[in-house]
């Protein structure tokens, strides 16, 4: 039985959660959703698909917890891998991106702007709703490295180990992804002037 | 890094900071109600196979009881002709001996098939493989009925002899002891 959640590896609440530990499937889940569901909703840009995404990852979990093995990688690197493949799935289904000019009914920003009073931050509203549309016109391989190493703040490193690739290729695409939004920040501009 | 670069950065810092950070609670129960689900599917499961398996210990059980029963009860039938028909003779000294002697010690004794009298009646079956000697007290006249070459006696006329059984129980031969 789970004695002091906050101190338990996250390789022990995985045992604990095989022999059928509810407590430690809990912890697990509530140390780690919260990843989970930001790079979801951030690849996706639809809180529908990140919230299916999220709880299907924590599925995979429940069903084959055997399945995570600390010594090829984190947790937190194994939880990102299984949603980036259902995410993946998940645009593959719909739309292969979304593009500057979809969502003409405003759903994401009705949806995670809330009751915001607009009015006094309009100019920090535009600008970070641009940016979320352009980070979502982006092609997924370049998507998910902004995600991670921008929006999470991950290094180079795990980003790495998340994707499956070399951290050359992170920073490489890393580097294109930002000369793409760049490129399309100017065009606004110039489109504004 | 670039002036245009580090702005792009702070931005997208700003927009992931404009997320929401957190999945619906709504998540956390259903995969709770998951969980509990799978974790009472698992304790079935378990006691469904103790239960399978205990069936199965006792049905072996009860059948090795049943066969061990059954062939105690077969040898109980083999040796018993032996203890009826040396049980009637107290005064005889080797009564308390066994009554079902070995093959083998048949066999040692001097060419033991030669000393059994075939009976007419093992022609038709089959050769004997493995062999049984059960020493028997019997009236002379159901040998001469055996159709064994005795003389004329009395039907009182008690003798005592060695039946040579076969592996399927059936005397192959006959031997006299007096």
């Amino acid at each position: 039985m789970l004695d002091s959640p906050s101190h338990t590896s996250d390789d022990e609440l995985l045992r604990l959660t095989r022999a059928g530990d509810e407590k430690a499937f809990l912890t697990f889940y509530r140390k780690h959703q919260g990843a989970v569901f930001r790079f979801a909703l951030q690849m996706s840009g639809k809180l529908e698909i990140a919230e299916e995404v999220t709880q299907d990852v924590f599925m995979v979990v429940m069903s084959t917890p055997q399945k995570f093995d600390p010594k090829r990688g984190s947790a937190n690197a194994y939880l990102y891998g299984i949603a980036r493949n259902l995410v993946l799935r998940s645009l593959d289904k719909e739309r292969p991106y979304l593009t500057v000019l979809d969502d003409p009914d405003g759903e994401l920003h009705s949806k995670l702007a809330g009751e915001q009073d607009l009015a006094s931050e309009v100019a920090q509203t535009e600008r970070i709703e641009f940016l979320r549309k352009a980070v979502l016109a982006l092609p997924p391989a370049y998507r998910e490295v902004v995600v991670l190493c921008d929006l999470t703040e991950m290094d180079y490193a795990a980003a790495a180990e998340v994707l499956g690739c070399a951290i050359g290729t992170v920073r490489s695409r890393l580097h294109r992804a930002r000369a793409l939004l760049m490129e399309k920040m100017r065009a606004t501009e110039r489109c504004a002037v | 890094m670039s002036e245009n670069e580090r702005e792009l950065v702070e931005g997208l810092r700003a927009l992931a900071s404009a997320e929401p950070r957190e999945a619906s609670s709504r998540i956390e129960k259903t995969l709770l109600a998951t969980f509990r689900a799978r974790a009472e599917r698992r304790r079935r499961a378990v006691w469904g196979s103790v239960v399978v398996a205990g069936g199965i210990a006792a049905m072996l059980i009860v059948f090795l009881w049943v066969s061990a029963v059954q062939s105690a009860k077969r040898q109980a039938a083999s040796v018993h002709p032996a203890v009826v028909a040396t049980a009637g003779d107290a005064s005889e000294p080797d009564a308390s001996e066994p009554a079902v002697v070995s093959a083998q010690y048949a066999l040692d004794s001097d060419d033991p098939a030669a000393s059994f009298y075939p009976l007419p009646e093992a022609d038709g079956l089959p050769p004997a493989e493995t062999t049984m000697v059960v020493r028997v007290e019997m009236p002379l006249s159901s040998l001469r009925l055996m159709g064994l070459p005795f003389g004329e006696s009395s039907g009182a006329d008690l003798v005592q002899a060695d039946v040579l059984l076969g592996q399927d129980g059936l005397a192959r031969g006959v031997r006299l002891i007096q």
